[in-house]
């Protein structure tokens, strides 16, 4: 007995040891990691498995929301990071030397789950932005029935949801609602993340997105292809220009294409003046140091910006205009 | 004569007061065993909710494919399944030896050094683990990726995490079945001039092996299905990360990239709007609870094994 303990014992240390020193060893290079937006997140896992087929780089993307991966790029935890809001002065000046690549464009739509009415009921952003004030409670108001003649609305009572974590989407979602709304702007603002008068959060797109279809009267803001991945009814909004538009890859592309990037992207696509477009939208991007950032790393972002750019229509996202993705290639090739 | 026959009246008294005593004793049977049953009841609940929510997604891809992004279906979780392996095994590798060794400090040294480390001990016991991954990403995770951009989470960081919160565990379930080894084998021991350390090696040990084992098993149960530790120090992967050593003779797991884990791995399909994957996440929860469940079995026959051998 005493010798078989001893034995077991001795045999268990020394396997110990033997995993500590081969797992040492890395085989970090052939790994690139990446974390952030859950935006994109459907389309971007799909790139990395064409790219791993294509190449045999593996990429590992973790959706952990856009705040997450700007605080992970900016620690260096992650080779590259991924957010739908453009990084703010204060974020800036954390991580020197930032790139913002944009890879796609997206919708984000106002989805809905209210008992018998199907897709495509009208909403202004004075209305959209009295819901999630709490101002408007309950799907049968004179306000939202009169914009939808044909649709018999219940008197259900009407349920927000929004995120929970540091969000991308909320960005693109809260600036555009304070670009149109005073009262908005004023009272709840827009950033990553606000301080939501009302309604209950869920945890990345997929989250709000659960939560809309879980609750009879539901209404949050999620992206295109969640919502049309998962099949949830959403809403056409009025533009600029008076018109509904119902978000498509289309009228997020007429969106992109009207707007005017600076030098350094850094800017959402919302309330755009083209006619046909689709107010709540914006491009996302991949967030990587212009020095010291490996190879490997830059030609995964070439590989995006041009042979991945053929996935994004089918995938609800709307390709890069070609201006953009021009001078998106231009900002890749300046990195050393 | 005024006063009542004592006899009668005692009696009368006593037998009210039986009556009331064994009313009271059924009283608090009933509610011991109504909670006794009551815990099963859960147990049993959320055993029938993950059988029949999960049983049905058991499928063999679960264990063969790494998750498929094209086609969700076809994916599994065969990299979470080995992350967490991989992690339980980095977590004895720390915990262990530190819990064990501490156990027996604490056993047999005195004063005061010893009672302040039993109380630290049972101080880390209580800490929420997330905490305990807070900390592992500031002493590990972050450190790395400054000296090393792109880098930091890693399979390391997530095993010193589950390792710390193992410690407590093993120490002290180390130090009370130690305890329990009859004083008399030790002085026989010590009598026939074995050192102190020798003695405890050679006779103590091995008469509390069981014992021991079974708490490095309650132990990696229990880190088992830790999730938050992991959301700061792992990352998450789909990938299964090993590489080719010895000349590509033999491969072995990537210690210093990202990992997955089954708990991470069904955090993170639970929170999917895809039935798929919210499947997936229900099959998941069954493989983690299976593999907890082999962990307790497995601690079970380590205690017979060793009363047999006694025999």
């Amino acid at each position: 007995m005493l010798n078989s303990f001893t034995q077991t014992w001795k045999g268990a240390v020394l396997a110990a040891l033997g995993l500590a020193l081969l797992g040492g060893t890395s085989a970090q290079a052939q790994q690139i990691t990446g974390a952030g937006a859950t935006f994109p997140a459907p389309l971007y896992l799909k790139w990395f498995q064409e790219y791993k087929n294509a190449t045999g780089a593996q990429v590992n993307y973790q959706a952990i929301g856009s705040g997450g991966g700007i605080k992970n790029i900016t620690a260096h935890a992650v080779d590259f990071g991924a957010s739908d809001a453009p990084m703010n002065a204060a974020e800036m000046a954390a991580a020197p030397g930032i790139l913002h690549i944009p890879t796609v464009a997206g919708a984000v739509v106002v989805a809905y789950n209210i008992p018998g009415v199907g897709p495509g009921i009208h909403l202004t952003s004075t209305i959209i932005s009295d819901i999630f004030l709490g101002k408007i409670t309950k799907w049968n108001d004179s306000q939202i029935t009169r914009l939808s003649p044909g649709t018999k609305f219940p008197s259900t009572s009407i349920f927000p949801v929004h995120r929970s974590d540091g969000s991308g989407t909320t960005n693109i979602f809260t600036t555009y609602l304070g670009e149109v709304s005073p009262e908005w702007k004023d009272s709840v603002g827009a950033g990553k993340s606000v301080h939501w008068p009302n309604g209950l959060g869920g945890k990345g797109n997929a989250g709000v997105a659960q939560l809309i279809k879980q609750n009879d009267g539901g209404i949050g803001y999620i992206e295109l292809s969640y919502a049309v991945t998962y099949n949830i009814p959403y809403a056409g909004v009025r533009n600029a220009k008076g018109k509904f538009i119902y978000p498509s890859v289309e009228n997020t592309s007429i969106a992109a294409e009207g707007v005017t990037l600076p030098a350094d992207f850094r800017k959402v696509i919302t309330n755009t003046s083209a006619p046909e477009g689709y107010p709540i939208t914006g491009f996302t991007f991949l967030l990587v140091y212009k020095n010291g950032t490996r190879p490997e790393v830059k030609k995964l972002l070439e590989w995006c910006l041009t042979t991945g750019q053929a996935d994004a229509a089918a995938q609800q996202y709307a390709p890069l205009p070609p201006s953009v993705k021009r001078r998106a290639l231009a900002a890749v090739a300046s990195m050393r | 004569m005024s006063v009542a026959p004592p006899h009668s009246s005692l009696l009368g008294k006593q037998s009210g007061n039986v009556a009331r005593r064994k009313a009271q004793n059924v009283v608090m049977l009933s509610l011991c065993m109504l909670a006794a049953g009551l815990a099963i009841l859960v147990l049993g609940l959320v055993l029938f909710f993950l059988l029949s929510k999960g049983f049905s997604s058991l499928h063999l891809s679960l264990f063969t494919r790494p998750p498929d992004n094209i086609d969700i279906k076809k994916g599994g979780m065969i990299q979470s399944i080995f992350g967490t392996l991989v992690l339980l095994g980095i977590a004895s590798c720390l915990g262990l030896p530190l819990g064990i060794l501490g156990g027996i400090y604490q056993l047999e040294a005195k004063g005061k050094f010893a009672s302040t480390v039993r109380f630290f001990t049972d101080v880390l016991n209580g800490i929420p683990s997330i905490v305990i991954g807070i900390f592992a990403y500031a002493a590990i995770v972050y450190p790395v990726a400054q000296a090393h951009p792109g880098t930091g989470f890693s399979a390391y960081a997530g095993g010193f995490a589950l390792g710390i919160l193992m410690v407590p565990t093993v120490m002290r379930t180390t130090e009370e079945i130690l305890r329990l080894v009859p004083f008399a084998l030790r002085e026989a021991s010590l009598g026939l001039g074995a050192t102190r350390w020798r003695t405890m090696w050679s006779v103590v040990l091995p008469a509390a092996r069981g014992g021991v084992i079974t708490g490095i098993m309650l132990a990696l149960a229990r880190i088992a299905g830790e999730t938050a530790p992991l959301l700061f120090t792992i990352l998450g992967s789909e990938y299964f990360s090993t590489h080719a050593v010895l000349g590509g003779h033999a491969h072995v797991p990537t210690l210093n990239a990202p990992i997955d884990a089954l708990p991470l791995r069904i955090y993170n399909y639970s929170q999917d709007v895809n039935p798929d994957r919210q499947a997936q996440a229900w099959a998941g929860a069954v493989v983690l609870i299976s593999l907890i469940l082999v962990l307790s079995i497995a601690a079970r026959f380590a205690t017979r094994g060793n009363m047999q051998e006694e025999k």
